[in-house]
């Protein structure tokens, strides 16, 4: 805050060698005054001095630049903020931004944007409110509108090489209400959604072929399509994890089920998502073995068909890490995590993971044969709640990736 | 002319020889007529000292990454008085270690008033302070309180945990906020009409049922219904903001001291050990206005000693007290072997009880004792800042101790005894490790002829008696500083003849160095430093030096 004069005055309190120095260091005007002959005259003096010279505190940069990251972060009511979420898997790195504004005491409203590298584009805003329901509800309204130029293709199934990727792109405006219910406000969660929105699909960019060179339509459903979903979905889940952002301990066990509704009756299909997620702190939680499980299976309406782009899917920085995104699509599919986190401090740990996964066309096919793995490292930037930033480094028989990510791998 | 030209000579001489000392050399004595001083004056109007609050983001970040790379000063602390002691003042009133205290003072600690009456709470805000969820409500007779809950997987621990560090820390000479156990019934609550929260939208609107609602739902609940609180009175006078653990307020005129100069905050770090105050910081402290003897002054406090004896935020914060919330030498650690280079928050037993939190007294070592982020006047520690601070934790006894554990009203009285038992543990560790960490004499008095002092490590029984004694006679010059050997002298007890041929006139002064010489503890070697006038009455300590002012080895080893 302050020193001299005064650091110097008051050292001869306890300090016999520095009494001369309380004479030093006042002004000329109390040096001229007479010897003090207590010990109480001396302080009282510098008192007096430092009464000349009062001023308010006044803050240093490195604590008004601390206020205003709390403010904007910590205790946000309106503000700018950093948004690095990509328009869809694959997208490379992305940049954007967003600006939060609070429409009512607890709900906000968030606009937001990011470009990627790829050119990859999405902008969408969102509606939040999070306490309905006496706190036993949170609502989420959201529109957007996504353009992806080159998602990856590589077939249907696990045999597929990763030398025939063939790109596609397409352009999806959506709009969608999602309503998250926890009847004791712990533990269970029913969460139920709809969605409205419309994929046209188009050429893929990048030096790959495009899907339309590589597929005819009645090759791959959904080639060249435009096709406008329904989506509503519906998910009873036990979720004890301190946060979906970032836990060490604690466990979710859900089951979600889709409904996307083809308006023109040819692409319209059912999913069903069974995951599991738990971790087993040890070591009072210096050790965590983080467990992640999850089966997706698609089942197309009678006379319908799952298209390409909307098969069950692994590959990329979120499930097999070693593979690249979207390497393996088919109807159903099985992923299998583990992750063995090393807590270093309270804000960073790092983690040696294992992935193993497969893709199949039949439900009776997803068993242990033939997994597609990889395993790793990784590091993680965090906060008690959620997760900054992640990066993997991922070593499959593909090749080895690195992925840093905004998000918890699971 | 010769003699005109020799006091020229004379005169520029001393002129040039003042200012080569950077200092005006002046017949200040060494000691004056009121030393040693029991009260630190505060003789300035401090009414123009305004509201400054610190940001606990920044006191965080700074505390956790700017402070590792702060070099202690080894600067021995500057609110002293001349014999080593810390006056009374805004900050501190000497109470346990200098004058007796009976037990009925220790349990009534802070306490000037009457208990809240908890037939009626009128809620008026949220809580402003406090690790565990809580409310600022006024009683049925119109007092404000700031209440708080325990959490339910630690039932009446967080509450109890406020009243015994509230009195140890008064006995411990802190100001402390007056704190009562008491009863919150949702039946009996309502709300003040212009009762009101912040919002996460930044501003204030009514404050509701469901948010009283909000907060009791985390909180443990008695089976009748009620809540057992904590209920902290509303300080007196106008409130300053926290109060900083470094620089002096540059609007309050009798802040002199650098804070990380003042030895009862340096103290804390001991003091902090014993009870486990982990959330050391400023935040946790507070600055009020207020008038004495007609003119204002500032009042400085430690507003929340709650995170004591265990408790914590969150019950599987394992590593509190142990690590600072980061570390670079145990996060590389940790790191470069997996994990598998345990620490010891990683292991450690602590007593199964549910009012009981992460507290232990067998593995507790106060060296390396860390709270949250570490201040800068815990830094500053030295060693015999360490001994004050030891000494007056040495003067709780058992009794004491339960005393004021008792008031923590447990249900359980193995928890208590198990608390108590713990808090005993920890005081004897801290007495083994600071008491003979330096020259641990005391009390020297010169009657008869005869120095007599005390030994605060043998007489805590936590060292042997040394060999022998050695006391170095000096005529001291209070005016020059200038001191003459007069004899030294040797005793294998506390007592020491004193030479013949000591000054008889009134008003005039020796200098004693007495050290000790104890095989096991070299720095008993190094003298203490203690000067005595001669009175009417005859011999009065007026000085006393433990370690010299800028010492390498003054800084605290930790």
């Amino acid at each position: 805050m302050e020193n001299g004069a005064h650091i110097r005055a008051v050292g001869l309190v306890g300090s016999f060698a520095s009494i001369g120095l309380l004479i030093g260091a006042v002004t000329p005007a109390l040096a001229q005054a007479p010897d003090p002959d207590a010990r109480q005259e001396v302080i009282e003096q510098a008192q007096s001095q430092k009464s000349t010279s009062l001023q308010p505190y006044v803050s240093s940069k490195g604590e008004r630049l601390m206020a205003r990251v709390e403010d904007a972060f910590v205790y946000p009511v309106e503000t700018w903020h950093p948004f690095l979420e990509n328009a869809y898997r694959g997208g490379g790195f992305a940049l954007g931004a967003g600006y939060m504004q609070h429409v009512s005491a607890f709900s906000f409203v968030d606009v937001r944007g990011s470009y990627s590298i790829r050119d990859y584009k999405r902008i969408e805003a969102e509606f939040v409110s999070p306490r309905l329901f006496h706190r036993r509800g949170e609502l989420s309204v959201l529109g957007g509108w996504r353009d992806v130029t080159q998602a990856a293709f590589y077939g249907v199934g696990l045999d597929t090489s990763s030398d025939d990727r063939a790109n596609y792109g397409f352009e999806r405006p959506y709009a969608s209400a999602l309503l998250t219910v926890r009847p004791t406000r712990r533990l269970l969660m029913l969460r139920g959604g709809l969605e409205l929105t419309r994929w046209r699909l188009k050429s893929g960019a990048g030096s790959d072929p495009s899907v339309e060179d590589v597929f005819t339509p009645a090759q791959l459903p959904g080639v060249r399509t435009t096709t406008t979903y329904v989506h509503s979905q519906g998910t009873v889940g036990f979720d004890w994890r301190t946060a979906p952002g970032y836990a060490r301990r604690g466990g979710f066990y859900g089951v979600t089920v889709h409904d996307y509704s083809d308006r023109d009756d040819t692409l319209g299909f059912r999913q069903v998502d069974y995951e599991l997620i738990q971790h087993v702190p040890i070591l009072r939680e210096a050790w965590v073995i983080s467990l992640h499980g999850l089966a997706e299976t698609t089942w197309p309406k009678d006379g319908q068909q799952v298209p390409f782009f909307m098969l069950s899917s692994l590959g990329g920085g979120s499930n097999l890490r070693g593979f690249s995104s979207w390497r393996f699509r088919d109807r159903h599919s099985l992923l299998m995590q583990a992750e063995w986190r090393i807590m270093a401090n309270r804000f960073f740990e790092t983690t040696v993971f294992y992935d193993a996964g497969k893709v199949a066309a039949s439900t009776s096919d997803l068993d242990f044969d033939g997994l597609k793995s990889d395993y790793g490292f990784g590091a993680r930037f965090h906060t008690p709640f959620s997760t900054a930033f992640r990066v993997d480094v991922a070593r499959s028989s593909e090749g080895t990736r690195l992925v840093f990510a905004t998000s918890p791998v699971f | 002319m010769r003699t005109k030209l020799f006091l020229f000579l004379v005169l520029v001489l001393t002129a040039v020889f003042s200012a080569s000392r950077g200092s005006v050399t002046t017949a200040s004595p060494h000691f004056y007529r009121d030393d040693p001083l029991a009260r630190e004056p505060e003789s300035q109007d401090a009414s123009r000292a305004a509201t400054s609050e610190i940001g606990d983001l920044y006191e965080m970040v700074h505390n956790l990454f700017v402070q590792p790379g702060y070099k202690p000063s080894g600067v021995r602390a500057e609110n002293l008085n001349t014999i080593d002691d810390v006056p009374d003042s805004g900050w501190f009133t000497n109470r346990i270690g200098t004058r007796a205290l009976t037990t009925e003072e220790l349990v009534r600690g802070p306490i000037a008033g009457a208990p809240p009456d908890p037939s009626r709470w009128v809620i008026i805000r949220e809580k402003i302070s406090g690790a565990h969820p809580g409310m600022t409500a006024r009683d049925a007779t119109g007092q404000t309180w700031f209440l708080e809950f325990d959490p339910p997987y630690y039932p009446e621990a967080a509450t109890a945990a406020v009243v015994m560090a509230t009195k140890f820390f008064w006995a411990l000479g802190y100001n402390q906020v007056e704190s009562f156990l008491t009863t919150f019934d949702p039946k009996r609550m309502e709300f003040d009409p212009v009762a009101t929260l912040r919002r996460p939208n930044g501003k204030r609107t009514p404050f509701t049922r469901d948010d009283i609602d909000s907060i009791l739902e985390h909180v443990a609940r008695r089976p009748d219904g009620t809540y057992r609180v904590v209920a902290g009175r509303l300080l007196p006078g106008k409130i300053l903001g926290n109060f900083r653990f470094e620089g002096t307020r540059p609007d309050d005129p009798n802040d002199l001291v650098p804070h990380e100069r003042r030895r009862e905050l340096r103290a804390l770090r001991v003091f902090g050990a014993w009870t486990n105050l982990t959330d050391l910081k400023a935040l946790n402290t507070i600055d009020t206005l207020v008038t004495e003897n007609g003119r204002s002054i500032v009042k400085h406090w430690l507003q929340d000693v709650g995170s004591t004896f265990g408790m914590c935020n969150d019950r599987y914060e394992w590593d509190l007290s142990w690590e600072h919330f980061y570390q670079g030498d145990t996060t590389t650690k940790r790191l470069l072997s997996f994990g598998f280079a345990l620490s010891p928050w990683q292991t450690v037993k602590y007593t199964e009880a549910p009012s009981i939190g992460k507290f232990e007294g067998d593995r507790f070592d106060p060296r390396t004792w860390r709270p949250q982020t570490p201040t800068t006047a815990y830094m500053e520690l030295r060693d015999d800042d360490a001994f004050w601070a030891a000494q007056r934790v040495g003067a709780f006894t058992d009794e004491m101790i339960r005393a004021i554990v008792h008031t923590g009203e447990f249900s359980d009285p193995t928890s208590e005894r198990a608390l108590g038992d713990i808090l005993i543990k920890r005081r004897n560790k801290i007495l083994a490790t600071y008491l003979p960490a330096v020259n641990p004499i005391v009390t020297p008095r010169l009657e008869n002829n005869r120095l007599t002092f005390d030994n605060a490590a043998v007489r805590a029984g936590v060292a042997k008696p040394p060999a022998a004694y050695r006391a170095s006679w000096f005529q001291f010059d209070n005016a020059t500083g200038e001191t003459r050997l007069l004899s030294t002298t040797t005793s294998a007890t506390t007592t020491i003849e004193a030479p013949p041929g000591l000054p008889t006139a009134e008003v005039s002064f020796i200098a004693l160095d007495i050290s000790a010489n104890a095989s096991d503890h070299k720095t008993w070697q190094r003298p203490i430093r203690t000067y005595f006038r001669r009175g009417a009455s005859g011999w009065t300590l007026v000085g006393l030096e433990r370690i010299p002012q800028a010492s390498t080895n003054g800084a605290a080893t930790f």
